[in-house]
């Protein structure tokens, strides 16, 4: 069964941001919303990376776990998804989210946050695939069309890769065996448990 | 789904491993599709999951949004790595950006920029209507009132002033067809004063590389880099300036286990993949490459063969190399000995090695001789008309390359004819116009052969003595269409420029800071804002930097007012009363002249370099079938019926008429190829041999063509001169000619007809007898590393005007002030005054700028963008912990910076950071909209002002101008940082 | 606490990679920053969290990894629960033994059908805003930690998230009512409630709870003034991490916005559990004892038994009211 999973390469990313605004772009994401973003580490000293980081649909989610209404879902291509019409907008994913992924729209006075929203992995939500109101809650959803997630697809170096975890991992590994170097699949540890040997 | 999926995985995991082995890159996405089956069927499959506790809904019949969009190509607008752009649009709204996985180029990637171009064509901040200034109140007008107003204006400046007196400041973001007729309607207009932003970006490239050895282009391409075992970065961050291209340029790390050696002030996004990262002093890059070739000279890795076959003027340099021996190299650019000798062993030995560069070279007053040190290492290492080596010169808008091609340029008629009586009398007979009627439109004959006023310069043009600017007047007023004005350095004097017009017209999607520093200087009237389309929003060719030629479709029509570059021409044109002769070969529809046919008339002109052979046709084929080109050779099999054997997007010079088929030259000069496949050599482009004074008071002549280097195929196995009727008849080759061809020849110069060259004949015969032959058109000369003519035949090295080194100013000073391009140039009083007066104690720090990866250029249209505005909101300067702490300035924390000139200053945040050494800040260049600490939103037209403002860098820049070609000084000068 | 153990290994951290990047920049002879990369495991071995720059303002998108949040995790789904559960299930538990043993305190003279002012109208305003703010607050407090276990298997999905989303909203607007009357408690009653020796004695004597000794007590006897503290030091403590949680990430991290949690969470169910008592001794625990914060006057007789300081010093100053008979019994039913 296919596993759906993000790996950024940090030794292609080049802080480019095109995942970013992809991002922003497919799903209309409103400013102040970051479903993706790049953090530099070590930023300019040598060694100095970038890594591009999203929800990275956890295997066993933290943010399904602690969820006070159980609005996550988890699909069959391991996609980690919520219901926004569930969502109370409480915070808790985003304390035990390792990635700092769930993003909370500033609604009403003093911080109270608005419906949570993260990367769906261009899957959309609990509404009908391509439908009206599955655009204007969750935006596209390109898993149903075939394609993959844009940020990945579009991403300027391929460093993002995005697809069945198996796949993407072996993708990574023959990069890692032929150029000789691999700082690692960042987060792959923390959100699937599991590292790629390199 | 599921299903399918678990198949395709199985499946696909052979090919897998086969594209890694390739590229390594994303997955397959057409195999993907394929077999995963689309959306709606599949995804019924999912409502009967157990998909956790909440249920997708089982409505599977809504199809995708998109459904029933039709797709549409064109290129992103934001640099010239050339990425396809795919867009679907559904009911004439833009509705989408898929991934352009058939492009060679980009393979579907974008940046930050390209993947949120959708929301230029977008936005609700875009000029509406036109506006003009009114008592201080921007004012709507109809387009009729304004084409009328402005013309009358112009039409009463010319008659009181000259027709000089008009600047015309087109764009490099305007198609090959709007920049040439740009060009075009200068020449018609009666001046050369018409300029683009190549004047500020690779101008120095342009003439740099040009007297080197025949055409100022980059010489191979991005995807050749894949070929290199070596890449050295000299004043090139192509993560943030052409952040697709690194895709190939790291694979060629990857596979190639290629050298990634850079070389800058900073340690850049590109610098933190580097293999070697070398720290210089900004302004030092003759030094250090003269260092490098030193260890070159001395250890004899040097390419003895072929120096000897194709160089000319290598003992001269030789002479220069000895003088930076690696003591004085590290005295004056900071770089350890050790190291340099390493990067040099490898750059020499490592083959094929290539030098990558960019703005970091150019904008200097040594730009030019910088670009020629290069150029000149390129040579003495024999790493020129190579796969995987060459001068990559990265360029920054996406049609640069073309717009210089087609003349949009102060020295020069389209296709570097020159300006010269034979070059007006060529482009005549192209325009079917008589030639006595366009030396009319001048003020005098020799003004129409003068270049005329660098962009750089256009205010000193304004303010300075009438007796100083060498045509009838100052410049009165200026059209600018499609180009910042915080791009250029001096904003404080720019400011009283812009006070100083008459007529200042502002043609662009956005207002740009020309409107709200105008406003800011004080005007109250004469401000014109005419909406143009964005590039999306019109059809036509772009140049990529790699000079293959790409068509863009209209994706929408032009939103609200805003109108097409061509069609703005065109109405001035017939307002000037000569849009019949201007366009008598051009099809023009509903004011809109057709594109295609414009490119069919560069066609029949532009010989000289090569746009002869890409009919629109070939263009769009291209376009249709990029899939079916190489990754790396960027080559269609021979045997496709459409594409066969071109290379992708005809990269210039396409040899001959369309119909001989040439392919392009992917790789310039390369000799290993039959001239048909896209072979060449150095271009004697300066004459067949020259006389040299030796010691002893004698002279000798030296031939300056190749010596028994040929083209593959070559019927001349040996160096021969450019190709005319006449020694096409000493070959024997005349009988070739059709006779249509001769009788053409025979038109083009009826009193000599033996005269007319390869860039001349009009019928294309001489190129294609040539061709036939084995032979390039332009001939088999030697690349020159002494540049005879330039100002610095070889390179030297000067120090910058503003230098914290007042110690090397002494050995190193900057060239003799003298009169250049119709102005004064006095760069070497300026820096006397500035040693003299001890500014370098007053204000330390170097000051650098440069790009970052969100914005482009000026910045307006980006910082409109909310998607990008986003991800940079405030106006920074780079400034190291040592030199923060000493001046108690924290991260993120507000400053001012001061600067040498003008007692400028501007306000903006603090970036602590490594980054930049020591004594070195650094300032990206696309803010605008502050001014002096003040914002100044409110002088933007309602509605209109973009998300971003911030203080430009520019107001803080100083003197400083490439003597060559009046490049400006943006990335050396000095400032002072203090908390605010 | 795991989350105290990780901020010192967070300060050693930080002050571990300070070193790191002092000594980095020293080897300026060749640079080579594809060897030297950066490495993920190695970054959270020394740190366990990997932070960054990001050019966005949002400083928090800055943090690019925080496993700890499996910690916190642990704390929510499990620590929490268990705690909770043992405190709240166990003081019920313990009442009802003590109920079902001792039966109510009974007011053992009987009544004397005159009674004296306990609690002023404006006493017993604030304890009931009070009060009705913690029940709501406790209320919807612990749906959030019980409720999906508890409530939603019985209600469903839509039904639930539409009651915690008012609870939601209930909890963030009563907290200030609620804020507001701890403080008022804090300085109306700080006068009676500061220890003293009285208390020893009090609580050496079981106060009063075990067989049927009536130690002397002030206003405020040992166990009220344990209540009282209770109330103003949790209710401090839950209303500064409540309002950390309400105004998210105001100059506080990610951390820190867990430890606010945790911090709530916990104060919150003691708080819950020590108020289940408090309510029991209040109403059916103890004959006559809710007249004082229903009508404000308790019975002299009852005041004799559980209050004879207090009694004495009002008795020498006014004297009881006469005339009016409230059965405490009645309104504590």
């Amino acid at each position: 069964m296919a596993r759906m999973k993000f790996l950024c390469d940090a030794d292609r990313c080049i802080e480019c941001n095109a995942c970013v605004t992809a991002c922003k772009n497919e799903h209309e994401v409103p400013w102040g919303i970051n479903r993706r973003r790049v953090v530099t580490i070590n930023d300019g000293k040598p060694g100095e990376r970038s890594i591009s980081m999203a929800c990275m649909h956890c295997t066993d989610a933290p943010c399904a776990a602690v969820c006070p209404v159980n609005c996550f879902y988890t699909t069959a291509d391991a996609v980690v998804l919520h219901s926004k019409d569930l969502c109370i907008g409480c915070g808790y994913c985003f304390y035990a989210c390792p990635f700092g992924a769930p993003q909370y729209p500033k609604v009403g006075n003093f911080g109270s946050r608005g419906k949570m929203d993260k990367c769906t992995y261009c899957a959309g939500g609990p509404e009908a695939d391509g439908s009206k109101e599955e655009y204007a809650k969750y935006g596209a959803n390109r898993l149903a069309e075939g394609k993959l997630p844009l940020c990945a697809e579009m991403c300027s170096t391929k460093s993002l890769l995005a697809g069945d975890g198996e796949i993407i991992a072996q993708i990574y590994k023959e990069r890692v065996m032929k150029r000789g170097y691999g700082s690692g699949a960042w987060g792959w540890k923390t959100a699937y448990r599991e590292a790629i040997e390199s | 789904m599921l299903i399918k999926r678990t198949h395709q995985r199985s499946d696909r995991r052979g090919s897998v491993a086969e594209s890694l082995a390739g590229q390594g890159g994303g997955l397959d996405r057409r195999t993907f599709l394929r077999k995963s089956g689309l959306a709606g069927g599949a995804l019924a499959a999912l409502g009967a999951m157990p998909v956790g506790n909440v249920r997708k809904a089982e409505a599977a019949a809504a199809g995708p949004l998109a459904a029933g969009a039709t797709v549409k190509k064109s290129i992103c607008t934001h640099c010239a790595v050339g990425c396809t752009v795919t867009a679907e649009v559904l009911n004439g709204v833009w509705i989408g950006q898929e991934p352009s996985w058939d492009s060679p180029i980009n393979r579907g990637s974008h940046c930050a920029k390209g993947a949120s171009v959708r929301e230029l064509v977008h936005s609700d901040r875009r000029l509406r209507y036109p506006m003009k200034l009114v008592n201080g109140q921007w004012t709507r007008v109809s387009w009729d009132t304004a084409v009328n107003e402005i013309g009358d204006k112009l039409l009463q400046v010319r008659e009181k002033s000259g027709s000089d007196s008009v600047y015309w400041l087109g764009s490099a973001k305007m198609t090959n067809e709007g920049a040439y007729l740009f060009r075009k309607l200068g020449a018609f207009w009666g001046t050369n004063n018409t300029d683009h932003q190549a004047r500020i970006c690779h101008s120095t490239t342009v003439t740099g590389v040009a007297n080197t050895w025949g055409y100022g282009a980059m010489t191979n391409s991005i995807n050749d880099m894949r070929n290199s075992k070596t890449m050295l970065f000299i004043g090139s961050n192509a993560a943030e300036a052409h952040p697709v291209s690194m895709q190939h340029l790291l694979e060629s790390k990857e596979l190639n286990k290629a050298n990634f050696i850079v070389f800058d002030p900073r340690l850049t996004r590109t610098a933190a993949h580097a293999t070697e990262y070398v720290r210089i002093r900004p302004g030092t890059d003759i030094p250090v490459l003269y260092g490098m070739m030193w260890h070159i000279l001395k250890n004899g890795w040097e390419d003895k063969e072929f120096i000897a076959q194709r160089v000319y003027g290598f003992d001269d340099l030789r002479k220069e190399v000895e003088k930076w021996n690696p003591q004085e190299v590290e005295r004056v650019t900071g770089v350890p000995a050790a190291q340099l000798e390493r990067v040099a062993k490898t750059f020499a030995t490592v083959k094929p090695a290539t030098i990558i560069w960019c703005m970091g070279q150019t904008q200097h007053t040594v730009g030019t001789a910088n670009v020629r040190a290069s150029c000149i290492a390129l040579l003495m290492t024999g790493n020129v008309g190579k796969a995987g080596a060459g001068a990559n010169i990265l360029r920054g808008h996406d049609n640069v390359q073309g717009a210089t091609d087609v003349g949009l340029d102060i020295v020069t008629l389209p296709f570097y004819y020159g300006l010269a009586e034979g070059a007006w009398k060529h482009w005549s007979r192209v325009w079917e116009v008589d030639y006595d009627y366009l030396v009319s439109r001048f003020d005098e004959k020799k003004q129409m052969e003068t270049p005329g006023i660098p962009l750089t310069r256009w205010f000193d043009a304004a303010l300075l003595p009438k007796a100083d600017v060498a045509q009838k007047d100052n410049v009165k007023a200026v059209f600018v269409q499609g180009h910042a004005s915080n791009s250029i350095t001096r904003i404080p004097e720019s400011l009283k420029g812009l006070k100083a017009l008459e007529l200042l017209v502002i043609a662009d999607p956005h207002p740009t800071t020309w409107a709200s520093l105008a406003v800011e200087a004080g005007r109250k009237d004469g401000v014109y804002i005419l909406p143009v389309a964005t590039q999306f929003e019109c059809a036509g060719s772009r140049v990529a930097s790699n000079r293959s030629m790409q068509w863009g479709e209209q994706i929408v029509k032009p939103i609200f007012e805003s109108k097409d570059d061509l069609e703005i021409i065109y109405l001035l044109a017939k307002k000037f009363g000569f849009a019949d002769k201007m366009f008598k070969n051009i099809k023009v529809e509903n004011n809109l002249p057709v594109p295609e046919d414009v490119l069919r008339e560069i066609n029949r002109g532009s010989w000289s370099t090569g746009y002869c052979g890409q009919s629109p046709e070939r263009i769009k084929a291209h376009m249709k079938n990029q899939h079916k080109f190489d990754l790396v050779t960027m080559r269609a099999p021979k045997d496709d019926p459409e594409v066969g054997g071109d290379y992708y997007g005809l990269p210039w010079p396409c040899w001959g008429s369309p119909e001989v088929k040439h392919p392009g030259s992917p790789l310039l000069y390369n000799n290993n190829l039959h001239v048909m496949d896209g072979g060449g050599a150095f271009r004697p482009r300066f004459g067949i041999e020259r006389e040299e004074k030796l010691p002893d008071g004698t002279t000798r002549k030296v031939s300056l063509l190749a010596d028994k280097s040929f083209s593959k195929g070559s019927e001349i196995e040996d160096g021969y001169p450019e190709f005319t009727l006449a020694s096409l008849k000493k070959l024997g080759w005349d009988t070739d000619l059709t006779e249509a061809e001769m009788a053409t020849i025979q038109r083009v110069n009826p009193a000599n007809p033996d005269a007319v060259s390869w860039a001349l004949d009009l019928s294309g015969g001489i190129q294609r007898v040539a061709l036939k032959h084995g032979c390039v058109p332009f001939g088999n000369g030697k690349a020159r590393m002494n540049a005879f003519g330039l100002p610095d035949p070889i390179p030297v090295h000067r120090e910058p005007i503003y230098t914290p080194r007042v110690d090397l100013v002494e050995k190193y000073p900057t060239l003799p002030d003298a009169k250049q391009f119709r102005l004064p140039n006095i760069g070497f009083s300026v820096q006397k005054a500035a040693v003299e007066k001890g500014i370098a104690k007053q204000f330390p720090l170097i000051l650098s700028s440069g790009r970052l990866v969100e914005y482009e250029g000026g910045g307006e249209e980006t910082r409109t963008n909310p998607w990008l505005a986003e991800l940079q909101q405030d106006m920074f300067i780079e400034i190291s912990p040592a030199d923060a702490a000493d001046r108690g300035i924290k991260d993120g924390g507000w400053v001012w910076v001061s600067g040498a000139e003008n007692n400028s200053r501007a306000k903006m945040k603090a970036m602590v950071t490594e980054r930049v050494g020591k004594g070195v800040a650094w300032m990206p260049f696309h803010f605008g909209g502050w001014l002096g600490g003040n914002d100044l939103r409110k002088n933007y037209p309602a509605g209109t002002d973009p998300i971003v403002l911030g203080e430009s860098a520019n107001t803080i820049t100083s003197y400083g101008y490439d003597p060559a070609t009046g490049m400006q000084e943006p990335k050396v000068t000095l400032c002072q940082i203090v908390a605010a | 606490m795991a989350s105290f153990g990780r901020f010192i290994r967070l300060a050693f951290g930080v002050c571990t990679l300070l070193l790191l990047a002092m000594a980095a920049p020293a080897s300026a002879q060749q640079v080579n920053p594809t060897a030297s990369s950066v490495k993920e495991q190695q970054l959270l071995q020394e740190l366990n969290r990997i932070q960054g720059r990001v050019s966005i303002p949002d400083q928090r998108s800055g943090v690019l990894e925080q496993p700890q949040g499996r910690e916190w995790r642990e704390f929510r789904m499990v620590t929490l629960p268990w705690i909770g559960g043992v405190a709240i299930i166990g003081m019920i538990a313990l009442i009802m033994i003590f109920y079902l043993t001792r039966g109510m305190v009974r007011l053992e003279s009987g009544h004397s059908g005159r009674t004296i002012v306990r609690f002023n109208g404006f006493e017993r305003f604030v304890h009931w805003m009070t009060a009705t703010c913690f029940i709501i607050l406790a209320i919807s407090g612990l749906n959030v930690t019980f409720g999906r276990q508890l409530l939603l298997p019985l209600i469903g999905f839509e039904a639930f998230s539409e009651w915690s989303q008012w609870a939601k909203y209930a909890h963030n607007y009563l907290s200030f009512p609620f804020t507001l009357g701890v403080v008022l408690i804090f300085l109306m009653w700080i006068g009676g409630n500061i220890p003293n020796k009285v208390d020893i004695e009090w609580a050496k004597r079981g106060g009063g709870l075990i067989g049927h000794d009536h130690p002397p007590a002030n206003r405020f006897n040992g166990g009220q003034k344990m209540i009282y503290w209770i109330v103003v030091i949790g209710g401090g403590l839950v209303a500064a991490s409540g309002y950390a949680l309400m105004f998210p990430f105001y100059g506080t991290g990610i951390e820190s916005m867990q430890m606010a949690q945790i911090v709530h969470s916990i104060v919150a169910v003691l708080f819950v559990a020590a108020m289940i008592g408090h309510i029991y001794i209040g109403t059916i625990g103890m004959e006559g004892a809710f007249a004082a914060m229903g009508s404000g006057e308790v019975d002299v007789n009852w005041a004799r038994e559980h209050h004879s300081l207090w009694l004495d010093e009002q008795m020498a100053r006014t004297g009881p009211n006469d005339g009016q008979r409230q059965p405490a019994t009645a309104a504590a039913e």
